[in-house]
């Protein structure tokens, strides 16, 4: 028998605290759809999204019924097109992605990642293929996403890469700037990339993975939220040990109704359940917010002195009670300070209490990174690949993933504000130091060694 | 060995148990299930017991009767039947919780069961709290449910926001496993 506290505490964080399934996503291998013949390849890529998930919407919208949770958001994320369709050249590359976005449309799905190519310790002729096509790719269509990653603990920082995203990003603002830059806001840089990441724009499927894996992103900013405002307003002097412990218990119910629901929709379509990526997604809602969570905890804002102190400890505790809560934990798996997604950090940086120099300090306790940060539209090629330098260096250096999605908004300057709409939200347009300047250290190119990996200080 | 149900109902206080254990001790019965909860002021509980050979079940309700009337307490004994009645049957159904919050007003518990009466649903445990008012949070229902896989779970749920709709009640309709994969380890 249930215990009504136990009942109502659930529905309390249902319906008023915004505890969802932020994503279910299906990852589809898509090596046996190789060709040499472009139609063939698409038609191919087409056919194998088409029957795999076809029903996904279907099946995530009746278990979210069923259990009384509703999964936001279907995706689906797909093996690296570089590899997939290594023969072929940009413009056919191009041609892919109008595929993708054709089958993500009649599938139902809001986004399908994986036009992603991994050259962090070179990149091949297909990659660059695939990474020239990248702008053209974002700006054309609606739901492709997109992923380099130029980094990594074993390989060092392609540096060569790096130079190469930070045109590519300025291209593709270019080309979407009549929607403030609206493709780079499908685009990520990383280092480490995991191979399961549920959470768009990242998510692309690993070479090592099977041909079909559920992925669940769970979330739940706003019930962590909840829960230490409702502790300290019981006890005001609880110490962050007893805080942790609480995030830690919060984040161990928010991932149990991941893990369950994402297991329910992968044995319904008979595909093997992958991971639960354990992170703090937010939305653009009052409520939905990390950077409430900051405030909650006593900070003003997020972004002034104690900040990176604070995001440890939620971070931290968010992965302890995750991790006991699911069998499989992967992905991102970390809290995510989205600027433009969160109307919370967003504020904080139209405030002035959030620089960029905060936002990639704090990286080196979070995942993921520089996220959805729009910049000034003239900020350099050298500048934007330097910002993406400094954080692939965080990532490598200290064994974890980071990413970057900057946002270089045509016409407009620091000060100014972005919308991107949607679950991407709107943000004032942060000052870069130095943003038109050139960068003589980042034309060097070549490759940054991989780091030693003992004397640890 | 033939069973019994007593049930016992009336005003709390101290000793209710104690009082019914010892008189069923003294005869030698044996409890196989107990359940008791206290509604308010009301106490009340339901034994099923394995009653010896030879001990009419007339004479237990006797001594029941003797020994808890100075407590105010009521006491009902039957044999516990071996007919089958109608039955449920829960291996072809799921558990669900059916919550309910919304103004108190007369006829809600009887309209929300039964449309889960004309489905063939199972109700297995229901917690009520009327405060009255129209604070939500002071008036909730709570069903545990055991739904038949073969019915339309669709109308039923069709017909059970209707209802709550028409009564000003906001329903939420889950799977058990829900609050325990949330709540227990």
């Amino acid at each position: 028998m249930l215990t009504d506290r136990e009942i109502l505490s659930t529905l309390e964080m249902l319906q008023n605290e915004h505890l969802d399934v932020r994503t279910v996503t299906l990852g589809i291998n898509l090596l046996d759809c190789a060709s040499h013949d472009l139609n063939r390849l698409k038609d191919n890529i087409y056919n194998k999204i088409s029957t795999l998930a076809g029903s996904l919407v279907s099946v995530c919208e009746r278990v979210g019924e069923k259990y009384g949770i509703p999964v936001v958001n279907k995706r689906i994320s797909v093996s690296p097109i570089a590899v997939v369709a290594g023969p072929f050249s940009s413009s056919q590359m191009i041609a892919i992605a109008h595929t993708l976005n054709k089958a993500a449309e009649d599938v139902g799905v809001d986004f399908i990642g994986g036009f992603t190519a991994l050259v962090e310790k070179g990149i091949a002729k297909s990659d660059r293929a695939l990474i020239d096509a990248i702008p053209e790719a974002l700006a054309e269509t609606e739901r492709v996403c997109a992923s380099v990653n130029v980094a990594s603990t074993r390989a060092g920082i392609n540096m060569d890469a790096v130079y190469l995203m930070g045109r590519k990003i300025k291209r593709a603002a270019s080309l979407s700037a009549k929607r403030d830059g609206i493709a780079c806001a499908k685009l990520c840089v990383f280092a480490n990339i995991p191979q399961d990441i549920p959470f768009m724009a990242g998510a692309y499927l690993g070479i090592g993975e099977a041909d079909a894996v559920i992925n669940v992103g769970v979330s739940g900013p706003g019930v962590v939220k909840k829960a230490v405002e409702r502790a300290l307003e019981a006890n005001p002097h609880m110490d962050l040990g007893r805080i942790s412990e609480l995030i830690k218990r919060t984040a161990y119910k928010v991932t149990r109704v991941g893990e369950l629901i994402g297991r329910e929709v992968a044995d319904q379509l008979d595909i093997r359940f992958g991971v639960a990526d354990l992170s703090l997604a937010p939305t653009p809602n009052v409520g939905d917010s990390v950077g409430e969570i900051f405030q909650s905890l006593g900070l003003l804002s997020i972004g002034v002195p104690g900040t990176t102190a604070a995001l440890a400890l939620i971070n931290d505790a968010v992965k302890k009670g995750g991790a006991f809560a699911s069998s499989h934990v992967g992905g991102l798996s970390g809290s995510f300070v989205p600027v433009s997604e969160d109307l919370n950090i967003s504020q904080a940086a139209a405030d002035g209490h959030l620089t960029i120099e905060k936002l990639e300090a704090i990286t080196s306790v979070c995942s993921v990174g520089l996220d959805m940060v729009a910049i000034p539209g003239d900020t350099s090629d050298d500048t934007i690949a330097a910002i993406i330098a400094d954080e692939m260096a965080i990532g490598v250096i200290n064994k974890k993933t980071t990413a970057t999605r900057l946002i270089p908004v045509p016409g407009k300057k620091a000060g100014d504000s972005a919308y991107f709409g949607g679950l991407l939200g709107q943000s004032v347009i942060m000052p870069v130091n130095n943003a038109r300047g050139t960068n003589a250290f980042i034309r060097l190119g070549g490759r940054i060694p991989a780091p030693i990996q003992s004397l640890t200080n | 060995m033939s069973k019994a149900v007593i049930s016992i109902l009336g005003p709390d206080r101290p000793g209710i148990i104690a009082a019914v254990t010892r008189i069923l001790f003294e005869q030698a019965c044996n409890i196989e299930n107990v359940s008791q909860t206290i509604l308010q002021s009301e106490f009340s509980g339901i034994f099923i017991v394995a009653i010896p050979q030879g001990l009419d079940i007339r004479v237990l309700h006797g001594h029941l009767y003797d020994g808890l009337s100075p407590l105010n307490l009521h006491v009902f004994v039957k044999r516990l039947g071996t007919e089958a009645g109608p039955g449920f049957d829960v291996r072809n159904s799921e558990p669900f919780v059916i919550t309910t919050k919304g103004p108190d007003r007369k006829g809600l518990v009887a309209a929300i069961t039964e449309i889960i009466a004309r489905y063939g649903a199972n109700v297995t445990n229901l917690q009520a709290v009327f405060k009255g008012g129209d604070d939500p949070a002071d008036n909730i229902m709570i069903y545990e449910v055991d739904i038949p896989n073969d019915i339309d779970a669709g109308a039923l749920y069709g017909d059970l926001r209707g209802k709550a709709a028409e009564l000003s009640l906001d329903i939420s309709i889950q799977h058990r496993k829900i609050f325990e994969a949330i709540n227990r380890i």
